[in-house]
């Protein structure tokens, strides 16, 4: 039994890998794959995996800016999918200007918003839940 | 749940992997990855999601830019392609123009099943990665992982050992297997990828290059600078 509770104990540590602890990481992840979880798990729940995405980039640009590749932009597209295209722009041109291997993808997506937003005068009046509706 | 004792048997750590050609990966160099969504080949239906939340972070830690795994896939979704397995039968080197990526990483799951026991509950899963250039399509990389997990019952007699079991069973935790089985696939030195242009060794980790087996092999690459303008992105 002993020796099965060691065993049990190097399985718990060797459980939480390099990523288990957050000075050993070179960004600031902040439970980015947790959220991301989260929101394939319980998708209903979106507001949640927004908020979190929101909360990570505002602690990681306190603290140094170790902002994780693809952060910004999976944000600005939490942003896209609910109408609020031009904040949607911001974060898309943060990810562009942080991570330049993500320049074509990003200027696509800002060309794409800008084609959202000239139709209706005013994409961003219209609530996030009846986009959301919209698209089932 | 804390009195679950955890059992892993990671026999793929405990063998010795075998050497790695790098050739290929280290001459075309990529510093963008795309991850796209993983093919699923076992019964669990939420598997590929699931498993698709845990590649980022261990790949960016390697060095590398790793395109937002949502929005990839996603697009993908609004592209008609919704279906993983259509995603790897593409041709890579147009999915990296679409998204301006050096390399695709392809990831599936054969496994991801909890046998369930009287007093325990075993979790296997088995993944296989790969990695193709963006240009050529051609493979610059391949691993294979497995990992059995079990839940056992830690001193709290019979009743303790049911009640674990029941917890287990009702929801089987993979996570930690599958982030576990990244973290030794992309391990370095090891079967992972030298380090990436965001890690500070970067190009200094590479193995001394073995003598080319043929002259298609030791073809050389044109090194990527970052933010190079990359092929136009066609409107859609």
């Amino acid at each position: 039994m002993r020796a099965l509770h060691t065993l049990g104990a190097v399985a718990v540590l060797a459980g939480l890998g390099p990523f288990g602890c957050a000075q050993n990481t070179m960004y600031r992840w902040g439970g980015y794959d947790e959220a991301l979880y989260d929101h394939y798990k319980n998708p209903q729940k979106r507001d949640e995996y927004v908020a979190k995405l929101s909360g990570i980039i505002q602690a990681a640009e306190e603290h140094g800016g170790l902002v994780p590749p693809g952060c910004y932009a999976e944000y600005g597209w939490a942003l896209y999918e609910e109408g609020r295209i031009a904040d949607a722009v911001v974060y898309f041109e943060k990810e562009s200007k942080r991570w330049p291997e993500s320049r074509t993808l990003m200027e696509k997506l800002i060309r794409n918003a800008a084609r959202a937003k000239a139709p209706a005068a005013a994409p961003a009046a219209v609530p996030a839940s009846t986009v959301e509706e919209a698209k089932k | 749940m804390k009195r679950i004792l955890v059992l892993a048997a990671l026999a793929a750590a405990c063998a010795q992997p075998p050497k790695k050609d790098y050739s290929k990966l280290i001459s075309s160099n990529p510093r963008a990855i795309l991850v796209v969504p993983v093919v699923n080949k076992s019964v669990d239906v939420d598997a590929a999601d699931y498993f698709l939340s845990t590649l980022s972070v261990p790949l960016a830690e390697r060095g590398y830019y790793v395109f937002p795994v949502n929005l990839v896939k996603r697009m993908l979704e609004d592209e008609g392609m919704a279906d993983a397995s259509l995603v790897h039968g593409s041709d890579p080197t147009r999915l990296c123009t679409l998204f301006g990526a050096d390399a695709v990483l392809y990831v599936t799951i054969e496994q991801w099943t909890a046998r369930y026991m009287i007093l325990s509950t075993q979790v296997t899963v088995e993944f296989d990665y790969v990695l193709k250039d963006g240009r050529t399509g051609e493979e610059l990389w391949k691993d294979h992982q497995t990992g059995v997990y079990a839940s056992q019952s830690g001193g709290q007699g019979l009743a303790g050992a049911i009640a674990a079991a029941i917890v287990a069973k009702a929801a089987p935790n993979y996570m930690p297997m599958a982030r576990e089985a990244n973290a030794r696939a992309l391990a370095y030195p090891g079967p992972g990828f030298p380090a990436g242009p965001y890690r500070p060794e970067y190009r200094k980790d590479l193995p001394p290059p073995a003598a080319p087996e043929s002259p298609a092999a030791a073809k050389p690459a044109a090194p990527r600078a970052p933010g190079a303008p990359q092929a136009p992105a066609a409107p859609q």
